[in-house]
């Protein structure tokens, strides 16, 4: 657990005034509390994740530098598709090789009509290619990335196939 | 596609075509194109239990310049079809294709409302000779097709058919 | 060994290591600039092999996503089933019985040194070699006729349900797995390491060639096999143990030198901790039901789930997205081999040709589950 403390500190200077909250374990699943921004630590047997953060789309780069240097690893982005709200969400999972291990998702939504997120493969090369496909489900635009073209999809395809609005 | 009347060589012979046919579908050399699950099966058809050199089509060469038939082991996609279109159109003639697995002959499971990026059956690009269903067949399905193309190709088929019961 | 050369950018040619090529690893493009016959830059193309999985699972619903799991690693195609179990029952709380947990242990750990035995035979095609083909592929049937007498299937098993596994394992099986055990532990120092390990030619072609560093490791995302051979110590079935993993006692394999021998040695080990943690399992098999209850119609409730699972190349990752309904709102399937090929740019810069696709064979690829 001292993990998990220790990364809700590291994220506290950049939600100071949401400070975390502890989830209710009980049948009902957990209430998540509509919010803007901060961290939620939840049920890592039920839910996979120690951390829940959602955050702004502006402070993506600052919460990939700090888990850049506490030590963390970026293990996935992915997009959702949420068409009944017209947002695109994008998911990031961050892990820990070797030691204890704690995984934190961190959330970010963006209007469906103009979804720009700013690129965090400077810090995590490993970005560069999951921000890629996630351009290429979904058309979310990563501001600042070296080379945001198509890679699984042909090079001219003109659709983005994962969107809910997409039929072939 | 359906049949095409194609003869085989500009110059025909005529016993002695019957003895080039022979030669042709005992010694059959496939094309590497393993694309996906089902290149598998055949390289296990390739090791020594369900050994493919004793019908004469152990040597699989990675060049199409050099090959007789193309075995379409695997799924086909929008970004991989002009590839394939050109290993075919690289092939010299005689040749013969074999659609192995069922992705290849109609597009398999991937045949659904939802297929925006997977061709429906090597068929759409090019004839195919012999098609073997299963995803992925077994390597004793792949000796048949072998079997069914030299039985296509002479006329006779080498070992008889073994009926059920 | 990469000697360190002034490579000339202004002199270069693209050589296309293309979708087709007698490697047997499937349908990955590369395009190499090269200097004469160093590379000066690699550029994996992916997608000649994309099967739309993530918007099939959308369109139907969870127990028909299971057949397709399989589809994608082919080779460690019950470690995949087991990772979308996993995540369903962690959202919809079914509960497994402990017999078919075991079950499930000794069939992925089987799968896994069927896909270890592969990895090696076609690695040393790749190299040249082809008789380790023949012999590996001898030792591989045995296994695949052993889950073939459970499963069903050869190759892309379907055999996990949500709350368990269909079919039991009888007498048969189990007595067939010990004598398999003990034939290829057998077969092991004399056909494996004397003919191949040992072998002068194999050492110099792999060691030293394709260094990854564990900072590289981190920042790529890479994990299994690659990871474990540059020195990072993590394995999800120690480090976050699902399933029954915390009652087997075995070890994992680290070596820290982080070239393609290291990795080739990690591999090699874990085909002999995978016959242990067999073996064990056999011998604790608990009785009792191999399926649990589960609801005819799965609705789990709505939120993000996330499962990992430790395959033949790495951590799988399924991030779940749940709406309430039957159908999966969105599923994205995190594949190690994806964050293992990233760091093939970086790394393979400056090598020779040879090299590289040495180098490309110890990452031991499956393109399908690259593309998925």
């Amino acid at each position: 657990m001292d993990m998990l403390e220790k990364i809700q500190v590291a994220l506290a200077e950049l939600f100071p005034e949401t400070a975390p909250l502890v989830s209710q374990e009980g049948e009902g699943g957990q209430e998540v509390p509509p919010r803007e921004s901060g961290a939620l630590v939840t049920n890592f047997t039920k839910y996979g994740s120690h951390l829940d953060v959602l955050c702004r789309p502006d402070q993506v780069v600052s919460v990939a530098q700090i888990m850049d240097r506490e030590g963390y690893f970026l293990e996935a982005i992915s997009g959702v598709d949420w068409l009944d709200k017209q947002q695109f969400e994008v998911l990031y999972d961050y892990n820990r090789l070797g030691g204890k291990h704690c995984r934190v998702m961190v959330r970010t939504r963006v209007p469906r009509n103009e979804p720009m997120v700013p690129t965090i493969s400077a810090i995590f090369p490993a970005a560069d290619w999951h921000e890629r496909e996630t351009f290429d489900f979904y058309g979310v635009h990563f501001q600042g990335h070296p080379n945001l073209i198509r890679i699984l999809l042909p090079e001219d395809a003109d659709f983005h196939p994962l969107r809910k609005d997409y039929m072939p | 596609m359906g049949e095409e009347n194609v003869p085989s060589s500009i110059v025909q012979f005529a016993q002695l075509d019957s003895l080039l046919n022979l030669g042709r579908a005992n010694s059959l050399w496939p094309m590497t194109f393993g694309l996906a699950c089902c290149a598998i099966e055949m390289m296990c058809t390739g090791g020594s239990r369900y050994d493919i050199s004793r019908f004469g089509a152990e040597v699989f060469r990675p060049s199409p310049r050099q090959s007789d038939v193309m075995i379409v082991a695997g799924t086909i996609n929008k970004k991989l079809e002009l590839a394939v279109k050109t290993l075919y159109d690289q092939m010299p003639e005689p040749k013969w294709v074999i659609a192995m697995g069922n992705c290849a002959i109609s597009g398999g499971p991937f045949k659904v409302k939802e297929n925006y990026n997977v061709v429906e059956g090597a068929d759409k690009l090019f004839p195919v000779d012999v098609y073997i269903p299963g995803c992925p067949p077994r390597p004793e399905a792949l000796l048949e097709g072998i079997m069914t193309l030299e039985e296509k190709i002479t006329g006779k088929r080498r070992w008889p058919r073994v009926l059920p019961g | 060994m990469t000697v360190p050369i002034h490579l000339r950018h202004d002199e270069t040619f693209v050589l296309n290591l293309g979708p087709q090529h007698p490697a047997t690893h499937g349908v990955l493009r590369v395009k190499l600039t090269m200097d004469g016959e160093y590379i000066v830059k690699a550029e994996p193309v992916l997608g000649y092999i994309h099967r739309m999985h993530e918007k099939l699972a959308e369109g139907g619903s969870f127990a028909q996503f299971m057949p397709n799991t399989a589809r994608m690693d082919y080779l460690h195609a019950l470690a995949f089933n087991h990772g979308w179990a996993l995540v369903v029952e962690k959202a919809a709380g079914i509960e497994v019985p402990e017999r078919a947990e075991y079950i499930r242990v000794i069939t992925v750990e089987l799968n896994r040194i069927a896909s270890h035995l592969l990895w090696w035979a076609a690695f040393l095609l790749d190299l040249g070699g082809f008789t380790p083909l023949l012999y590996a592929f001898d030792d591989r049937e045995k296994i695949i006729d052993l889950l073939e007498r459970v499963t069903g299937s050869r190759l892309t098993y379907c055999y996990m349900r949500f709350g368990g596994v269909y079919n039991d394992i009888d007498e048969e099986f189990i007595a067939g797995t010990r004598d398999f055990i003990k034939r290829l532990r057998g077969r092991m120092p004399r056909l494996y390491h004397d003919l191949v390990t040992h072998n002068i030619i194999l050492i110099k072609r792999i060691k030293d060639i394709g260094i990854i560093s564990a900072e590289q490791c981190r920042r790529y995302g890479a994990t299994g096999p690659v990871a474990r051979g540059s020195g990072i110590n993590y394995d999800i079935r120690k480090n976050e143990p699902y399933s029954v993993y915390p009652e087997f006692d075995f070890d994992v394999p680290v070596f820290d030198e982080g070239d393609s021998m290291a990795r080739y040695m990690v591999r090699m080990h874990e085909m002999e901790q995978s016959m242990r943690i067999i073996e064990q399992a056999l011998d604790k098999l608990p009785d009792g039901p191999v399926m649990g209850k589960a609801p005819k119609v799965l609705k789990p409730e709505a939120g993000y789930y996330y499962s990992a699972v430790e395959t033949a190349r790495g951590s799988l990752g399924h991030r779940l997205v749940c709406d309430g309904g039957k159908n999966p709102y969105k599923l994205k399937l995190r594949s190690p081999t994806f964050s293992n090929l990233s760091l093939y740019g970086e790394v393979a810069e400056g090598m020779l040709l040879a090299d590289a696709l040495a180098f490309m064979g110890s990452l031991d690829l499956v393109i399908p589950e690259i593309d998925r």
